[in-house]
């Protein structure tokens, strides 16, 4: 009899405070906020990958945990998830920002993942790895002792197996600083583990003044020679896209820019670059601009090691916001995917190239949804190309393009 | 046990509509779907200036006090300051904020929906979500958008040419 009128109370209290709950949602990571537990369904973001043998990793955060779980089924069915960091943290929970993940040839299980240090929105990058098939984890560590402001970490395998990492890093606003300056941006920063995952080398920054909240693309041009696709701040202030070819694992290439687009803006559009390098060795970028020379979602390629780029074309359909573009190169075949909104619903868009990008085929709508959605992924088994996307409505779809052959 | 119930419940009914005008009495309106419609038609008629910005936006923190000032300096002015921050804010930063800008007092939203994309749909289609930024609308629904942060001159001058307010 007592229990009742007390959880009657709870009650009242809940739905009295319910205004102020809402407006304190997402605090601690990407979560739907109707949900509190680190499970799948209450992630806003999923993050795929495909191992050598056809199954299917995914890593998430939800409620300041991050959590991987496999699929031998591509999606239907999942194992136990496994939290990588056993005490929720304060995840970046930044529009651009998501778990990484990679699978080596081994099996072993890389995540990579940024936490807010502080109130002034300070990251740091974390790393950890599986050796037993994803049933545990170490525990996170940072991947640079410097503890300056990291976000945005892209984790990418190379051919030998060596995990290279590049992230946004704020470490030359102190010298900055000390010299009475004022540090616009952030570095790109990276670093190499050569012993798969469990140390990574001393940092060093490829880029000064690079746009501080954008997600950074990874692709490779060679073996060592990995290829960044990032937002720069040329002139100190127009914020428009780059990217640099390694010369050698520790020697990033010049700075070529992508598109003039002349984005001359301070604001930050959190809103950063996809990157893909076709088997021809051809680099193909779509990014999303604001410019005074263009604005909207664009593809371009470049068939010169990305010293220059082909004419930007438009990407999508201009009057339903495109934006999200993510490009994938698999075989022979090229995939640009996106997101549309037309006021009600957020559909996915997506596109094939044959010919390394010079021709493209019709869009077509590959999924919608009615409600918050992540941005749209693709991940290819090796002969299948997906798109992976994380939806409050429907949660977790895996959804097959067309095959390659 | 029934009673008890019932009691709570009509307590929980006229709480919860107290609750959420209090939070607006706080100075700080949750900014839904439909949220954008209300402003305007709250307002319709009069030269009305919007602007958007968060509690992670490095060009707010400098912009900030100067709307503050500005505010200040037109009491009579319809000024709607919207919290769109990419990176969802807390409320107590959100406060903390306005109050040290001087604009505690102003008619204060914060985007309280994370389907964004609708939101600001309702607002432009074509915004894509960055800030800071600034809506200067017409008594005649005729709207200029200022991307990035905003030389009050041109807005002081844009004021001058509109109708006197009424207000």
């Amino acid at each position: 009899m007592i229990r009742v009128p007390q959880l009657a109370v709870a009650g009242v209290l809940l739905c009295a405070g319910a205004t102020m709950a809402q407006m304190s949602h997402n605090h601690g990571g990407h979560t739907n906020p109707k949900c509190t537990d680190a499970s799948l369904g209450c992630a806003m973001q999923a993050t795929p990958t495909f191992a050598s043998d056809g199954t299917l990793w995914l890593a998430w955060a939800a409620n300041g945990i991050v959590s991987v779980a496999h699929s031998p089924d591509l999606g239907r069915t999942f194992s136990t998830p496994v939290a990588v960091n056993q005490e929720p943290l304060d995840l970046d929970w930044g529009p651009d920002s998501r778990p990484n993940i990679a699978v080596d040839k081994d099996g072993r299980v890389f995540v990579a993942f940024a936490r807010f240090k502080d109130q002034a929105f300070n990251g740091q990058v974390l790393t950890t790895r599986s050796i037993d098939g994803g049933r545990s984890f170490t525990p996170p560590a940072p991947i640079t002792a410097n503890p300056e402001s990291q976000r945005f970490e892209a984790l990418a395998l190379d051919a030998d197996g060596s995990l290279v990492a590049a992230w946004l890093d704020k470490r030359n606003r102190v010298p900055a600083a000390a010299r009475n300056e004022k540090y616009i941006g952030a570095g790109l920063a990276f670093s190499w583990s050569h012993d798969h995952g469990v140390t990574f080398s001393e940092a060093e920054i490829a880029q000064d003044n690079t746009c501080e909240c954008c997600r950074v693309a990874v692709a490779f041009a060679g073996p060592g020679r990995p290829v960044v696709a990032f937002r720069n701040v040329f002139g100190g202030t127009v914020r428009d896209h780059a990217v640099t070819t390694f010369l050698d694992p520790q020697t990033p290439g010049p700075i070529y820019r992508v598109s003039v687009d002349d984005w001359k803006t301070d604001v930050c559009p959190h809103q950063g670059p996809s990157l893909a390098i076709a088997p021809d060795g051809s680099y193909h970028v779509a990014w999303f601009t604001n410019g005074g020379v263009r604005k909207g979602l664009f593809y371009a390629r470049s068939t010169d090691g990305g010293r220059t780029f082909s004419a930007p074309t438009p990407v999508g359909d201009a009057e339903r916001n495109p934006s999200r573009a993510y490009l994938l190169a698999v075989g022979d075949a090229l995939w640009l995917a996106w997101k549309e909104f037309d006021g009600e619903r957020t559909t996915v868009a997506a596109m094939a190239s044959r010919d390394a990008g010079r021709t493209w085929s019709s869009p077509r709508i590959l999924a919608q949804t009615g409600d918050a959605s992540d941005h749209p992924l693709l991940v290819a088994d090796g002969k299948q190309v997906f798109l992976s996307w994380q939806t409050r409505a429907e949660g977790y779809r895996l959804l097959p393009l067309e095959s390659r052959q | 046990m029934k009673k008890w119930l019932l009691l709570l419940l009509l307590i929980g009914l006229t709480l919860a509509p107290a609750m959420r005008s209090s939070s607006a009495v706080d100075g700080l309106h949750p900014f839904g779907r439909g949220a954008w419609q209300e402003i305007r038609k709250a307002h319709a008629g009069q030269p009305l200036v919007v602007h958007f910005w968060g509690v992670t936006c490095g060009p707010c923190r400098t912009e900030m006090p100067q709307w503050g000032k500005f505010l200040e300096e037109h009491a009579d002015l319809h000024l709607v300051m919207i919290d769109a921050d990419l990176v969802p804010n807390l409320p107590g930063a959100v406060k903390t904020m306005l109050e040290q800008s001087g604009l505690a007092a102003a008619e204060n939203w914060m985007f309280d929906d994370d389907f964004v994309e609708r939101l600001r749909y309702e607002i432009d289609p074509q915004w894509q979500g960055e800030i800071p930024r600034t809506l200067l609308i017409a008594p005649d629904g005729t709207m200029t958008t200022i991307e990035g942060v905003a030389d009050l001159d041109k807005i002081r001058i844009w004021l001058d040419r509109q109708a006197p307010p009424s207000r």
